[in-house]
């Protein structure tokens, strides 16, 4: 009977939601080193809650998921590190304790951490590294941190000091999302991760105009690599990484500008120094909202890294656009598409999703991609697929 | 000379006719604000959404408000249905100008401010609008007493609200109408130029802590050709509480 009392004292404080989905990737065109046309996935995701205290909140959220196609490990372990090649079979995304008292919020654990304010491309963006399993849809990872956010008024600052460096995901190399370079033998990748704490401060402030000012020192969350000529063997590098930015938020009459820059700076002489910047419009009509705007990069010290994987900055240099209408309660229909400035690269996502009842939906799109196979989106031309994807959420 | 103080005095009534009509209206609207004056406020809202298909879905949120009338915060925050658990409303309202949102979505892991040209955009698929979850003071508007009609069996004035700021709405006028024995609002139709936009009914009218309230709402959208029904529930005004639960920071805590 105590116990009884207990679960449902602790059952009132407590909540959750989460989803289970099954998705299908059909790709028309085989790849040079992946000749499967299907892929696909069910992947279970909850998020709870528990609230003992007023101030005191416990959060956790976990995915569960396995693939047709060895995107997901086989293997059952609990991925705290995210720092598999392969996805997790079971990982968790969060696990925080979060204590606000007025102002002042802290949150310590894994998290999920957003900076910025534009869509697509975020250069402040530097405490969310993402799975780039598949590079055209990516997901957000969890960091270790101390999160402590203060707000007075209009004014906010974020500090964030984390442990270590979570890594993105970056693609297979048995599989389509992974370009080999032509004509380049196979070799063996030495991985050397970060060592150190990455630490970030963000001020925000709101108004008629909406802006703030961010710093980040640590590392770049993407890969660089080094090779020695006549050496089979690749050096996966994460540089050391400064990075100082900030965003913008101007609602005219007609239109919201919205603006976004970092400006990346590194000790490491392999990497780039460079200025990351997006600017974008914003407009709402009717059911329908419309998002146009540009991404682009200065590189101001060019690095003797030999190549490297970077989707973010693979972005820069084009003109991004996205749409959206709502057709009803139910129903809503969204595009995306970025070209490339020079028209060398193009790629646009087009969905229709229908919710059924209060829990189940249903989405079906396509993805298309074309361009120059020296372009970073043009690589990916024979990954051009549909999608079908099932959600039963809770 | 009795004549021509006859006519000063029918030439001065003709001349004040609007403006006391106009004194009028006014006073009306802030007596019923007057009313309905509270230091806070929270509630449970279940939406129906019936489009011209006669389909249904339903939405439910919680409600939370500081303040009152026009100096006021209020955050909304959905519950059900599953896939919208958890995204929230921070809605600041300045007495003298339109109010500034926010919106959270959980998925996104960061909030948006709602543009002002964006507040005629439909609420998450309801036929509430952005501008329609706002609460602006009466000292925001011009008003004019159209008259007196009949609604739902109750004696009520009609009166015509015209925003001060024109850009700071997407109607360019409403229609009131306002019970005349308890001031209670039971309907309003929201114009843009002649063509009418929106109209909310308010039924079902309470008595909670000496507030007269609608427990339903019922807000038709004329292009969709679809309504949304809000039932309240577990309605309390005067609460204890805090400013600080009604920041971005707290949008953002969950849930």
């Amino acid at each position: 009977m105590p116990l009884l009392v207990l679960l449902m004292l602790l059952a009132q404080d407590f909540s959750h939601r989460g989803f289970v989905e099954a998705s299908a990737n059909i790709f028309p065109q085989e790849a040079v080193n992946d000749s499967a046309h299907f892929v696909g996935e069910v992947r279970l995701q909850h998020e709870g809650f528990y609230k003992p205290w007023k101030n005191l909140q416990f959060a956790e959220s976990f995915d569960l998921r396995i693939d047709s196609h060895h995107q997901t490990e086989r293997e059952f372990r609990l991925d705290w590190k995210d720092e598999g090649r392969q996805r997790a079979l079971f990982s968790l995304r969060r696990l925080s304790v979060q204590y606000y008292h007025g102002g002042l919020t802290v949150e310590a654990g894994k998290q999920l951490v957003r900076w910025g304010r534009t869509e697509i491309i975020n250069p402040t963006d530097r405490f969310a590294p993402r799975d780039f399993l598949t590079v055209v849809d990516s997901d957000f990872l969890g960091v270790d941190a101390v999160r402590a956010t203060y707000e007075r008024g209009a004014d906010t600052i974020d500090f964030i000091w984390s442990p270590r460096v979570t890594t993105g995901r970056i693609p297979l190399p048995n599989q389509r999302w992974f370009v080999p370079p032509e004509g380049a033998p196979a070799f063996q990748v030495e991985r050397q991760l970060p060592e150190r704490s990455q630490t970030g401060v963000r001020w925000s402030h709101i108004g008629v105009v909406e802006f703030a000012a961010a710093f980040y020192d640590g590392f770049d969350y993407l890969p660089s690599y080094e090779v020695t000529p006549g050496s089979l063997v690749v050096r996966e590098i994460y540089p050391e990484l400064r990075m100082f930015g900030g965003d913008i938020e101007v609602p005219l009459p007609l239109v919201s500008i919205k603006g976004e820059a970092g400006y990346f700076q590194s000790p490491d002489r392999r990497a780039d120094d460079y200025v990351s910047y997006v600017i974008q419009l914003e407009r709402q009509t009717g059911e329908w909202f419309f998002i146009g705007g540009y991404g682009g990069e200065v590189i101001t010290r060019e690095g003797l890294q030999s190549a490297e994987f970077n989707p973010v900055r693979g972005l820069t240099r084009t003109i991004l656009a996205h749409a959206g209408y709502t057709i009803d309660a139910n129903r809503s229909v969204d595009f995306e598409a970025a070209v490339r400035e020079n028209f060398d690269g193009f790629w646009s996502r087009n969905e229709f999703s229908q919710a059924f009842g209060q829990h189940w939906r249903m989405t079906v799109g396509f993805t298309l991609i074309r361009g120059k196979p020296t372009d970073f989106l043009g690589q990916y031309r024979k990954n051009s697929h549909a999608m079908v994807a099932v959600r039963y959420s809770f | 000379m009795n004549s021509l103080r006859n006519v000063l005095v029918l030439v001065g009534l003709l001349v004040l006719a609007p403006v006391t009509s106009a004194q009028d209206a006014r006073a009306i609207v802030e007596e019923a604000q007057k009313r309905t004056t509270s230091t806070s406020q929270r509630y449970e809202g279940t939406l129906k959404v019936i489009n011209e298909k006669n389909s249904v879905s339903e939405k439910r949120w919680n409600f939370e408000r500081i303040g009152s009338h026009g100096n006021s915060k209020s955050m909304l925050r959905f519950s059900a249905p599953a896939e919208v658990k958890g995204v929230a409303l921070l809605v600041v309202n300045h007495p003298d100008r339109a109010s500034d949102q926010w919106m959270w979505t959980p998925a996104v892991g960061r909030e948006r401010r709602i543009a002002l040209q964006d507040r005629s955009r439909r609420f998450f698929g309801t036929d509430f609008s952005f501008e329609d979850l706002e609460e602006r003071d009466t000292n925001q508007f011009d008003y004019r007493l159209l008259g007196e009609e009949t609604l739902d069996g109750a004696v009520c004035w009609k009166i015509e609200s015209r925003p001060k700021e024109k850009k700071a709405s997407q109607y360019t006028h409403s229609h009131i109408w306002i019970r005349k024995d308890n001031y209670v609002v039971l309907q309003i139709e929201n114009f843009k130029k002649t063509e009418l936009i929106r109209r909310a009914r308010y039924s079902n009218v309470q008595r909670v802590q000496n507030i007269w309230t609608a427990h339903h709402i019922e807000m038709f959208e004329v292009e969709a050709n679809s309504r949304t029904i809000l039932a309240i529930e577990k309605l309390q005004y005067n609460l204890p509480v805090k400013d600080e639960n009604f920041t971005i920071q707290a949008m953002r805590r969950e849930p």
